[in-house]
This record gives structure tokens, sequence and C-alpha cells, in this order.
């Protein structure tokens, strides 16, 4: 069985998608997998070094990490990848290309975005000083088949962490452990409970 | 009806009665054993709803909780099964994998207070409280936030009833069903009082196991235990007129019952027999067994077998491209999925045809998980249950269970605006309009 997939966090800037690809990868990390980042901002400053923010340069942007997730995946490798991807085609685009992909939507709401705002890019957008900025004054298309929607305003941080290792187990990315579902003696009580309503 | 002036802020509050079917409710209600419950049908807004495919209560509550289909929310059932193993594994509130509308509340500033809702546990933050429902297990782990536990352990909230005694003691079912239902009541008179709630619940799961266990006794006047089901449900429409009463006295709404809601999660039928799949499948060559006397579908010899079931009505194909033993090619899915679902529906039992639906993976689900859906989803007619287990050998087996849940025939109640003929996973959009205009 192939062990790479790709792990793919798209949302607005400060949507919490490189705190959670973290938080993500060393769990994976932690059960012996394989992992790469591919953080957004790390990967303007060498691989897409040069590219601005039109839509054609956002797009050979995204379509470059997709190309690099897609050798990654297919050598075992776990990527996560932690784009704002604004674009949803783009992202098909890079779905197909990989097959095992899961997409990750890090949804939250564009005031608790500004109240964030860590490096004041959404004060500089408001205020026009930043042009062609995602969710102010560039689109951003939400996916509409995200294999996990985290809402970051309202969602505690372990809860989204768990939802998303919670679905990579359920599609059988990664083995099932007994650390975030039942225990062997809460197995065995619903299994009962189940049983005594003819439910198994 | 009367029409308020000076309104507060809106707010929502629903009433689950878990497993009861629309055409009983009417009976009840038109029989005067539900007087309360009748005076708010009466004006309209009652209809019948689907339940998920399949209707059981982890699916059906999840994609009522979620606004979404199974592809979308990924709880197919009380078990899944393992892609490498084929072990079966219980899926837990972690699994939902979209937030809920009461998460979605919380983005808007709307708090919630939800009580016993199944296929929440353990219990996680939401934006308010939540006490989770079946098949919690402890109530430690059942309650958000903590600081709510020990006011639940001094009143001596119950979760469930013994499910596992009812079967021998029917009596004793019927106490534990009235015991229960008063802590489920003090708990939500508890909630709507400490809570500063917009959007408040509590589910009945009780009605659910009376029917499974005492339907006869429900359906049939001259049952020794009739007039004591039906105390059952006057109880429960006292709880219903309760909290009527007290949601209007917070003047929540422009007219009287606009934003109360009342529903249920599935319906409930009488059972004739249970129908086997795994011994039909067995029994029609699709599946074979490694061992003599298989405890789960972790006991199929992969090589030899092309499908086999989960409950309540869910078949998978042994597809290669699927699980890691599959002996099914990509190529034959299809084909093998008409054969079978042919042969299912011409299935009968002493003459009477005993599967009333059999969905296909793409017309029951839609969502990004939908590859994780089973191929098949069968319907039973009211009377046959239709079953995963991997035990005996009759595919048509008497049960000590008198009812079986049905698909087409949960209810719903409410003047919000929802499709004439709704299924679980539409009220969401409606309490979420109506509590964030």
């Amino acid at each position: 069985m192939p062990k790479g997939f790709t792990l793919w966090f798209t949302g607005l800037s400060a949507s919490g998608k490189s705190t959670l690809a973290e938080r993500v990868r060393d769990i994976l990390l932690e059960r012996g997998m394989k992992v790469e980042v591919l953080d957004g901002d790390e990967v303007r400053t060498n691989l897409s070094k040069g590219l601005g923010f039109s839509k054609e340069d956002r797009d050979t942007n995204i379509r470059r990490i997709g190309w690099v997730c897609h050798l990654l995946t297919r050598n075992d490798v776990v990527a996560v990848a932690a784009a704002i991807s604004p674009y949803r085609a783009i992202r098909d685009e890079n779905r197909r290309l990989i097959g095992r992909f899961v997409e990750v939507y890090c949804q939250c709401d564009l005031d608790t975005l500004k109240g964030r705002d860590p490096k004041g890019l959404y004060e500089k957008a408001l205020n026009g000083e930043i042009k062609n900025f995602t969710g102010v004054s560039d689109p951003y298309e939400a996916p509409e088949k995200a294999e996990v929607v985290v809402n970051t305003a309202s969602e505690d941080i372990d809860a989204s962490v768990n939802r998303i290792i919670a679905t990579l187990e359920q599609l059988s990315y990664i083995p099932a452990t007994d650390g975030r579902g039942y225990n062997e003696e809460e197995e065995e009580s619903i299994k009962q409970r189940l049983k005594d309503l003819g439910y198994i | 009806m009367l029409f308020f002036r000076g309104r507060k802020k809106r707010r929502v509050c629903v009433v689950g009665l878990d497993g009861v079917p629309f055409g009983l409710l009417k009976r009840l209600a038109e029989e005067s054993v539900m007087p309360r419950t009748a005076g708010i049908i009466r004006e309209g807004g009652l209809r019948k709803m689907r339940a998920s495919l399949p209707p059981v209560s982890s699916v059906s509550w999840s994609c009522f909780m979620t606004g979404a289909n199974p592809a979308e929310h990924g709880i197919f059932g009380f078990t899944d099964v393992s892609r490498d193993s084929y072990q079966l594994r219980f899926p837990t509130f972690a699994d939902v994998a979209v937030p809920t509308f009461w998460d979605r509340l919380g983005e808007r500033g709307r708090r919630c207070a939800v009580i016993n809702q199944p296929a929440t546990y353990p219990a996680r933050e939401i934006p308010g409280a939540l006490v989770s429902g079946f098949v919690a297990l402890q109530l430690q782990k059942s309650v958000w936030p903590k600081t709510h536990l020990s006011a639940l352990e001094r009143m001596g909230y119950r979760i469930d009833v013994d499910a596992r005694k009812a079967a021998d003691d029917p009596d004793g079912l019927l106490d534990d069903l009235e015991a229960t239902l008063k802590r489920r009541r003090m708990a939500a008179g508890y909630f709507w009082k400490q809570e500063a709630w917009d959007y408040f619940q509590v589910v009945v799961t009780g009605t659910d196991r009376l029917h499974h266990f005492l339907w006869k006794a429900v359906e049939r006047r001259e049952d020794p235990r009739h007039q004591r089901a039906m105390d059952y449900y006057r109880r429960i429409d006292d709880f219903i007129g309760g909290l009527w009463d007290t949601f209007h006295e917070g003047r929540s709404a422009d007219r009287e019952g606009e934003g109360f809601m009342l529903l249920s999660d599935h319906g409930f039928s009488g059972l004739k027999r249970d129908l086997r799949l795994n011994a039909w499948l067995h029994d029609n060559g699709y599946l074979e067994y490694a061992k003599e006397d298989p405890a789960s579908v972790a006991d199929i010899d992969p090589e030899r077998t092309r499908a086999f079931a989960l409950d309540p009505g869910r078949i998978h194909i042994n597809a290669r491209e699927r699980f890691a033993g599959g002996c099914v090619d990509a190529s034959e899915v299809s084909a093998l999925r008409e054969e079978m679902a042919a042969k299912l529906r011409a299935l009968k039992f002493e003459g009477e045809e005993a599967v009333a639906h059999v969905f296909t993976r793409e017309e029951a689900f839609h969502g990004p998980k939908q590859g994780l859906a089973a191929d098949l989803v069968a319907i039973g007619r009211a009377g046959f249950d239709l079953k995963g287990t991997t035990k005996g050998g009759e595919i048509f087996a008497e049960s000590h269970f008198q009812g079986m849940h049905t698909w087409d025939d949960a209810f719903l109640w409410t003047l919000l605006p929802v499709p004439e003929s709704p299924d679980i996973s539409e009220p969401a959009a409606a309490i979420l309009d109506w509590l964030t205009q």
C-alpha cells in the first residue's frame, strides 16, 4: 500500500494554516512517518522567488507547490502544503495530479483575521498599501469538497487537529491508534451497548 | 395564533424524540394521549421527514447537527470497517468532519445548550454547553464544559436506560424509562436557567428504547403494558408542554411557535423478522468466511468474498481499489452492484417482499467522503430489519426485539421555512437563518 499523501491547507492569510500544518506534522512524525511541510511564505523565498501576486503568478506558485507535493507523495512522503491557494480550479488541478490528496479548509471570518493580523498585512491592505490582498482586494474561492473544514475562529486548535487526524485515519492514509479513539475497554463497552439494541 | 409585541432576541428550542414515527405522533396527538403536542401541531407545520441513509441515530443526528450528508460529515453508521484488516471501528464525535451548526452559531456570537444529543461522545467544546447522548459511556466525558458535571451528578443524571436488562424485564425497562426521563427533564431545567442560550435542544432517547423492546405495548391497546407505554408518552407530552410555556414566556418569536421545533431522527415499525444480509450474501455465493464461527466481518476470507454487509443495510463490495485484500476489479463493481440490488429487491419471505429500496452509493451520498460509503444501502420493508451480523446461517431470523427503525417516516414540526418533504439534514439551515438574520 502506498504511504504518501498530500495534506493541503487552504485559507486566508492568518487563518491558522501554518500553525495547524506544524501541529499535524509533529503528530505524523511521532507516528514514524516521513513528512515535509511546504509553507507558502517560505516557498515564495525559494521555489517561487520572483513571482508576484497576479492571478497568473499565484497559479504558477500553487502549481509548483502541487508538483513538489506530487513527487513527494509518490515517494511515500507525506507532503503538507500550507498556502492561501485562493483559486479552486488550481487546487482541484493539484488534487487530480496527486490523487492521494486531502484538502483542509481553514475557515475564519475577516473580523477575527483583522484582529489577529500578525504581520500587519490586513491593516495595510485595508489602507490600500498592499494591492491584490486575498480576502480584501483579491478573491478567495472556498473549497466545495474539502475533506475537513476547520473553523479557526471558534474552534479549539486541539479539536481541529483531532479532526484532521481522525479524517486521515478514516481515509486509511494513516493507521488508527487507540490514543484518539476509544481504548480497548471502552470499545468493548460500546460493542455491548450496540449489541443490546441490536445495532451490531 | 397569538402575536407578540416587543420581541426580545430570537431563540430556538428543539425537542428531539428519538425514533418516533410521523404516524404515531399524529395518532397520539389525535387520541389525546399527547394533548399539549396536539395543540402545537394543530395549526399546521407537521410533516413527514426522511431520516439518513441508513436510518440509525448516529448518522441521522450527525446529519441534523451539521446540515450535511454523510459523505460530507463522514459518519456512515455506528461502525466503520478498516481498509486493511476489515476490523470494525467505532466513530467518535471527533470523526465528524465538518462543523456543527452550533459551531456556526458560535461564529455569530450565539450560544447553545444541547442535552443528550446522540453521536457527540466524547463531548468537545461547543459555543455553550453540551451533554452527549448515546453511545456515551461515562458522564465525565459526556459534559462540556466540565463545570456542569457536579450539578448533573447531584441530580443523578442518567445518560440512558440499561438496555441489557430490558429484554428480560419489560416492567423494569418502563421504570427505568420514567426515571431517566425525570432526570433528563431536570437537566433541561438546569441548563435552561444556567446557560445564556440562543439555541436550546434536548433529545429524548427513551422513545427509541421503548419501541425496540415494547413496540407492541405502544401499538396494541390489548397489550398488558399499553397503559404504561401511553403514560410514558403523557409524561413526554407534559415535558414538551412545559418547554413550550417557558419558551414563550421569553417572547422569543414574533408569533407563537416560531423558533420551537419538534422532530424525530427516524421512524419505527413492528418487526417480523431480522434479515441477515451476510447470511444472504453467503447463500448467494458472494461471501465466504475464513472461520467456522465468524465474530465479525474481520473473519471473512478476502480472496473469496466479493461483498459483505455492515449494520444495518450497508453492503460493501470487496473491491481491490478499496480494501487491502480486495478481490473485485474496478471494472466489475458496477455489474456486481446491479446484480445484487436486483436480487435483493426480489427477495421474499413467505411470499412477501422484504426489501423496499436499494440505493447505490452515488444515489445516497454526496460529498468528498463518498468513496468511504457502502456500495449499496438497502432499506427493509416495514417488518424486515436488515442486519449486518455474521452470526447464524438463517437469512430470515426471529428476534427478541419488537420494533425496528424505518427511513421515510420520521417527523418534523416547525413554523420555520423548510421544504415540504424534508430530510433530516435540512432543518439546520432554517435554524441558522432564523437565529442569524
